[in-house]
């Protein structure tokens, strides 16, 4: 089938605002927008730049706006968008090249929810790993499929209207680590999550939910962060 | 504090989300609008004669029944799923349920006021 891909193309040499510029390319209804942009890349327009790594969903390099809502090139298929295909790079990160942006804001708002084990405690009596059941994994299960895409905090209101606020994307690593029995910094984190730029900025618009190619569901976990600061308990 | 924008607000009204973002913008638009009346009424309250004949006014009843109440009904909705954050996974069929609500009162409430309006 034919299909026309509108893209946003944006060089900082050249343009001081990005335009928008239109292939027509031949494609299967089952290939990929990923597959679509490399053969714009490799057969009509070598300077287009996107970033894309393993191409399979895991790394989550290749999150931008297709049609208008954040998804994942490589998880998305034309059939999904149909014949017209409109491509642009995630919205409140600034565009460093077409279809790239600075991640810079979105990993340092990462790293302020202390994105690793705090465990002060001694190691168990065998000094082997600190053991935890399968019911207590399953409680932060579904937060540490998370692929740090971007997709959801680039595409979640709150983060458009203010740089401050952490996102959330950090607010979900903040949840797997919270709710991790083997982690001791919740009280650490709690602090950090009731700061005005913490959960108290998320108005659930489910952007986030529906934009997540993990199928996670963010604002449920916010919500158990939300409610954790107001009891106090963790469940 | 500080609160600089990441992007315009007409690029963000571009984006296309679901039935859920169409509830958040409505639901700011709502707020606006109850701000409005309460600020008409409290004028009205001040000895503003001319407030008092734009809360008798048959279209700033309606305008403000069709916004304030979407408000009022969608802030329900977020405030039960806030408190019961399991049931949000369930979003889709509360906001379903959410427009469903808002249908029945808001027509009711129409119905009402143009009937005053009207006659019978």
């Amino acid at each position: 089938m034919e299909v026309t891909v509108k893209i946003f193309r944006y060089s900082p040499e050249k343009d001081e605002r990005g335009h928008y510029e239109t292939y027509t390319v031949e494609a299967d209804p089952n290939d990929r927008i990923l597959d679509v942009l490399e053969l714009i890349k490799g057969h009509t327009d070598g300077s287009l730049s996107f970033r894309r790594s393993c191409a399979h969903g895991v790394c989550g390099s290749d999150a931008m706006r297709i049609n208008g809502s954040n998804m994942l090139a490589c998880k998305t298929l034309v059939r999904d968008v149909g014949a017209k295909i409109t491509v642009e790079p995630m919205l409140g990160l600034k565009v460093v090249k077409d279809l790239i942006v600075d991640m810079d804001p979105f990993f340092n708002n990462y790293r302020k929810m202390l994105p690793y084990l705090i465990n002060e405690s001694p190691l168990p009596a065998d000094g082997k790993e600190r053991l935890q059941s399968p019911e207590q994994r399953a409680r932060f299960d579904e937060t540490t499929k998370c692929i740090l895409c971007a997709a959801c905090t680039t595409s979640c209101p709150s983060f458009w209207g203010s740089k401050e606020y952490y996102g959330p994307a950090a607010l979900m690593t903040a949840h797997r680590f919270v709710y991790d029995s083997r982690d001791e910094g919740a009280s650490q984190r709690l602090q950090i999550l009731s700061e005005t730029n913490g959960t108290a900025r998320c108005h659930t618009a489910y952007n986030y939910t529906n934009a997540c190619p993990r199928g996670i569901h963010i604002t449920k976990a916010i919500g158990e962060l939300k409610l954790a600061l107001v009891t106090g308990k963790l469940d | 504090m500080g609160s600089k924008r990441n992007i315009s607000l007409a690029k963000a009204l571009r984006y296309k989300g679901q039935a859920s973002y169409l509830t958040y913008i409505l639901h700011r638009i709502g707020g606006s609008a109850l701000f409005v009346f309460f600020t008409v009424y409290l004028l009205g309250l001040l000895g503003v004669e001319s407030m008092h004949a734009l809360m008798r006014n048959w279209l700033f009843q309606v305008i403000f029944l069709i916004f304030g109440l979407f408000h009022a009904i969608n802030g329900l909705r977020i405030t039960f799923l806030d408190l019961s954050p399991k049931l949000m996974e369930h979003f889709r069929t509360a906001i379903n349920i959410e427009w469903v609500a808002y249908v029945l009162v808001a027509g009711f409430a129409l119905f009402v006021v143009l009937r005053n309006a009207f006659g019978d």
